[in-house]
C-alpha cells in the first residue's frame, strides 16, 4: 500500500490521426500526486487533456509513455479499480432501469450481493436524496438527478478514491450546490476525490489542491489558497464601519510603505443570490 | 467488502452484465419488429397453398423453418451490432469498465445477453411453429378419419400413420438447435466486428455480407482445394473466402430434414461442438481486438 | 496498428485450422444425403442468380416450394414446357423431396402426354404420338433421377412400376420396379404382391409368378385378396397345375 492515492509519472499520451502522418499530443510529460483524503481539482479549458488523464488513470485508455498508479497499483491492472468510483462527464445510464436497479447493477459489478447490496443501495439513495425517485426509470430523471445517481453509482463499493469528470457541468446552480455538498461530505469521510472542471468558480471552494492543464501540460499546481493569494496584498472586510474609523485607517497608512489599492462594497455572488432567492441551502 | 475478487472470473458480474444486456435488447423496437414479422410469416404459411396434405405440411415446415433461420440470424446481427457502440455513445461503458470488471467479462456478459435473447426468440418461434403443425395435423387426421369411414381398420391406421409421419418428424428438433448455433456464431462474429467498426451500420453491412458469403464458403472452399486451372487472382479470392468466412451451410440442415433426411446423432453432435468452438473463437478474437482499445 | 495485424493473422490461422474440419464434416453430411453439401455453381445455371443466392442463404427449400407452386399454376394454364422447366428447377433445388419427383413425373407422363395426343396445334397424328412418347420418357427420367437421389425410398420405385404398367404396358419392367421397392426395408407389404401380379402377365415368367403368388397365398387369409386369388386361378389354368395342388374355389 502506498501513501499516495494517485500518482502520475511522466505521463504522455499521443493519439495518432488515422490516415494522416500528424499526431495529436493530448498529454505531455505530466507529473502529479494526490494525497489520500484530499480533494484535487484538475482544471483547464476544454481539450486541455483533463479527460484523457482521468481515463488513463482509470485504465480506459493506455498511456503512450509514463505510468499512473492508484494506491500503488498500476492502472493497467483491473484490480487497481477495486477501490475506485468514477462518474464520467454527462453520463447516460441505461434509461430503462430505475434508480434502484441501476445501483443494484453497479453493486453486482463490484461483487456485492443479497442483503449487503440492498442495504448499500438504500443507504446511497438516501445519501443522494433520490429515495422518492428510486422506482422511476432513469429516462425520466433530470440532469441533476442523473448526476446524483451517477455519483451514487460511483460510491457503491465504498471506494477510497472517487474520480469525477466535470461533475457540475450542465447542472443548474442548485444541483451543482448539492453535488459540491456531496463532495465535501466525501472529504469529511476521508475519501480522496479527483475531479476535473473547466468551471473554476465551482471548484474553488471545494478543492484542497488544483492543477491547471493547458495543451496537455501542467502549467500551475498547488493549494488553492496559495495559488489565488496575491502575495503582497491583504484584504480587510469590515462590518458596521463608520467614516471616522475609515479616516483613521487611512491616516494610519499615510507614513508607511503600504498603499491602499481599492476601497469597495463587497458583493455577493450571483450564484449565492440565486440560491437564496430560490430557497436553496445558504452558501457557507 | 467485495465478495468476489476483482480481476478474477466472476459469474455474478457476468450474470449482471448479461441480465442488463438482455433487458436492454428486449426493449428494442427492432426485436419486436423482427419477432412479429417472423410470427406473421410462420402464421401465414398455413394459408399459403391449398394443396394435398403432403404438400401442405412440406410448405408449412419449409416456410416456418426458413423464417426461423433468417430471423434468428438477422436478430443476432442487429442486436449485437449496436451493443458496444451504444455503450460508448452513452458513456455507460466508462462507468462499467471503471469498476473492477475485466474487459473479457464485459464481452462475455454482452454475448450471453444476446444468446439469451436468441434462445427466447427461437423458443417462441418453435412453439408457434410446432403448435401450428400440431393443429393442422389434427385437422387433417380428423378429416381423413371422416372420409375413410367404413374402410378396413388396418388401412385407416396406415393412412393416419403416413399422415403423421409427413407432419412431425423428430429430426426437426436437432435442425432447430443448429439454427440456434448458427445464430450464436453470427452473434459472436458480429461482436468481433463491432469492436473495430466505426459505426453499427458498418457492422451490420459487413455481417450481412458475411452471412451470404458464409453460405457460399463451402463452394469456394471446394474449388480452392481442388486447385484446378483458375487464374491466381480467382484462386486467391477463393482462398480468402475459404479462410476468413465460416461455413454456414454446415448449420443449414433443416431443408433436407423437412424433405425426410435423417440426421445421425454423431453428426449432429459434431456440428454442435463446431458451433460452440466457432462462437468461442470469435469471442476470443473480439477480446483480442477489444482489450487494448482506447475508449 | 499491431493489434489489427494480430487479429488478421489470427483470423487466417483459424481459417487454416478449421478448413480440414469443415471439409470432413461436409463430406460426412454428403454421405448422409444432405444436399446442402452438394450445391455447386452448376446449380446457378439451372435456377438463375437471384434464386441461387436465396437458395444459399437458408431458403433453398422455400425457393423450391415457390417454384413448385408456380409449376402448379403453369399446369392450370396447361403450359407444358414451362411446367417441365419449373419441375427441373424444383427437383434440382430439393432432390430429397419425393413429392417433387412424383408430381413432375405424373404431370409429364399422365397429363402432358395425354394433352399432346389431343393437341390440335400439331399437324398430324404421327407427330402427336411422337410428342406423347417424349413426355412419357420425360416422366420416366424424372422418376429415375429421383431414385438416384433417394435410393432408400420405395415410393419412387413404385411410381416407376406404375408408369411401366400403365403407360408402357411393360409388365416385366414394372415387376422389376415393384420387386426393387419390396426389397427396401421401409416398403409396404403390397409391393411384393404388385411385383407378382405384373410377373403373371409376362408369358415366359408365369411359373415364377405362380410360385410367389402361391407362397403369399399360403401365408394366410390376410394375403388372399380378390386380385391375388384371381391371378392365381388364371395361372393354375395356364400352367395346368394338378387339381389337388390348386387353391379351393370357395375363396373366390
Amino acid at each position: 500500500m502506498s501513501d499516495v492515492a494517485v500518482a502520475v509519472n511522466d505521463l504522455t499520451k499521443v493519439f495518432p490521426i488515422p490516415f494522416r502522418r500528424s499526431k495529436v499530443v493530448a498529454v505531455r510529460g505530466l507529473n502529479l500526486e494526490v494525497a489520500p483524503g484530499q480533494v484535487y481539482g484538475l482544471l483547464g479549458p476544454n481539450g486541455s487533456g483533463k479527460s484523457t488523464t482521468l481515463k488513463i488513470i482509470l485504465g480506459l485508455v493506455s498511456p503512450s509513455a509514463g505510468t499512473t498508479r492508484i494506491f500503488g497499483r498500476d492502472s493497467r491492472e483491473v484490480g487497481s479499480r477495486e477501490g475506485v468510483g468514477f462518474l464520467p462527464e454527462n453520463p447516460y445510464f441505461y434509461k430503462y432501469l430505475t434508480g434502484e436497479e441501476t445501483l443494484f447493477f453497479y453493486g453486482k459489478l463490484c461483487g456485492l450481493r443479497g442483503a449487503a447490496l440492498r442495504a448499500r443501495t438504500r443507504e446511497l439513495l438516501t445519501l443522494v436524496r433520490l429515495e422518492a425517485a428510486k422506482d422511476r426509470p432513469l429516462g425520466g430523471y433530470s440532469k441533476g438527478m442523473l448526476q446524483r445517481i451517477g455519483l451514487a453509482q460511483a460510491l457503491v463499493q465504498e471506494p477510497k478514491l472517487v474520480v469525477l469528470d466535470e461533475p457540475t457541468a450542465g447542472v443548474d446552480p442548485e444541483g451543482s450546490r448539492e453535488i459540491r455538498d456531496l463532495i465535501l461530505d466525501l472529504k469529511r469521510r476521508g475519501i480522496t476525490v479527483l475531479l476535473s472542471s473547466h468551471l473554476l468558480a465551482h471548484v474553488q471552494e471545494i478543492c484542497d489542491r488544483v492543477g491547471i492543464l493547458a495543451h496537455g501540460v501542467l502549467v500551475r499546481e498547488g493549494r488553492v489558497d496559495e495559488l489565488l493569494a496575491i502575495e503582497n496584498q491583504t484584504e480587510l472586510v469590515l462590518e458596521n464601519v463608520n467614516p471616522e474609523v475609515l479616516a483613521q485607517i487611512r491616516r494610519l497608512l499615510e507614513n508607511t510603505a503600504t498603499r491602499l489599492v481599492e476601497e469597495r462594497q463587497p458583493q455577493t455572488t450571483l450564484e449565492s443570490l440565486f440560491l437564496a432567492a430560490t430557497n436553496g441551502p445558504p452558501s457557507p | 467488502m467485495p465478495e468476489s475478487k476483482p480481476g478474477r472470473f466472476s459469474l455474478t458480474r457476468i450474470a449482471a452484465l448479461a441480465g442488463i444486456t438482455f433487458t436492454g435488447l428486449v426493449r428494442l423496437k427492432a426485436f419486436y419488429f423482427l419477432l412479429l414479422f417472423a410470427f406473421l410469416v410462420i402464421g401465414s404459411s398455413v394459408f399459403m397453398a391449398e394443396l394435398t396434405f403432403q404438400q401442405e405440411f412440406q410448405i408449412l415446415k419449409d416456410v416456418s423453418l426458413g423464417a426461423m433461420s433468417i430471423f434468428t440470424s438477422l436478430l443476432a446481427i442487429v442486436a449485437t451490432a449496436q451493443l458496444i457502440p451504444r455503450d460508448l455513445e452513452d458513456r455507460t461503458i466508462y462507468t462499467i469498465l471503471a469498476k473492477p470488471v475485466p474487459r473479457y467479462e464485459y464481452l462475455i456478459g454482452k454475448l450471453t445477453g444476446v444468446l439469451l435473447l436468441l434462445a427466447l426468440s427461437i423458443l417462441a418461434m418453435s412453439a408457434l411453429f410446432l403448435g401450428l403443425l400440431f393443429v393442422r395435423e389434427q385437422i387433417v387426421v380428423s378429416a381423413t378419419l371422416r372420409s375413410s369411414a367404413g374402410l378396413p381398420a388396418a388401412e385407416v391406421e396406415q393412412a393416419v400413420r403416413t399422415l403423421k409421419a409427413s407432419a412431425f418428424n423428430a429430426n426437426l428438433l436437432p435442425g432447430i438447435v443448429l439454427i440456434y448455433f448458427k445464430a450464436a456464431l453470427l452473434a459472436a462474429l458480429t461482436l468481433f466486428v463491432s469492436t473495430f467498426a466505426s459505426s453499427n451500420i458498418f457492422t451490420i453491412v459487413v455481417m450481412v455480407f458475411a452471412y451470404l458469403i458464409g453460405h457460399l464458403q463451402a463452394t469456394a472452399r471446394a474449388y480452392w482445394l481442388q486447385e484446378h486451372g483458375a487464374g491466381w487472382l480467382a484462386h486467391a479470392l477463393l482462398g480468402f473466402v475459404a479462410l476468413v468466412f465460416p461455413d454456414l451451410q454446415l448449420f443449414n440442415l433443416v431443408d433436407d430434414i423437412v424433405a425426410g433426411t435423417a440426421i445421425p446423432l454423431a453428426l449432429f453432435a459434431r456440428t454442435a461442438v463446431l458451433g460452440c468452438v466457432y462462437t468461442s473463437v470469435y469471442l476470443f478474437f473480439a477480446w483480442v481486438a477489444f482489450h487494448g482499445k482506447e475508449l | 496498428m499491431t493489434r489489427a495485424l494480430v487479429v488478421v493473422v489470427l483470423l487466417f490461422a483459424f481459417g487454416g485450422l478449421r478448413l480440414p474440419i469443415e471439409s470432413a464434416l461436409t463430406e460426412q453430411y454428403h454421405r448422409a444425403h444432405f444436399e446442402q453439401a452438394n450445391l455447386n455453381l452448376s446449380l446457378r445455371e439451372h435456377i438463375g442468380q437471384m434464386s441461387f443466392v436465396a437458395a444459399l442463404s437458408g431458403f433453398r427449400s422455400l425457393v423450391a416450394d415457390f417454384i413448385y407452386i408456380q409449376a402448379n399454376a403453369a399446369w392450370e394454364r396447361t403450359e407444358w414446357h414451362r411446367l417441365l422447366l419449373l419441375f427441373r428447377q424444383a427437383t434440382t433445388l430439393q432432390p430429397r423431396s419425393l413429392l417433387f419427383w412424383e408430381m413432375a413425373a405424373w404431370h409429364m407422363a399422365w397429363n402432358a402426354s395425354v394433352a399432346a395426343l389431343h393437341d390440335s396445334n400439331l399437324p398430324n397424328d404421327g407427330l402427336r404420338r411422337k410428342t406423347q412418347r417424349e413426355y412419357l420418357a420425360l416422366g420416366r427420367q424424372f422418376l429415375e433421377s429421383g431414385i438416384r437421389n433417394n435410393p432408400e425410398s420405395p415410393q419412387l420405385y413404385e411410381s416407376l412400376g406404375r408408369l411401366y404398367r400403365e403407360k408402357y404396358q411393360d409388365h416385366a419392367a414394372a415387376a422389376r420396379c415393384f420387386a426393387q421397392a419390396a426389397s427396401l426395408p421401409s416398403a409396404p407389404e403390397y409391393e411384393r404382391r404388385f411385383a407378382a401380379y405384373e410377373l403373371s402377365f409376362v408369358p415366359e415368367r408365369e411359373r415364377e409368378a405362380y410360385r410367389i403368388l402361391r407362397a403369399l397365398y399360403d401365408r394366410g387369409p390376410q394375403e388372399r385378396l380378390p386380385t391375388l386369388v384371381k391371378r392365381l386361378k388364371f395361372l393354375e389354368e395356364k400352367l395346368d397345375i394338378p387339381l389337388q395342388e390348386r387353391i379351393p374355389d370357395r375363396e373366390m
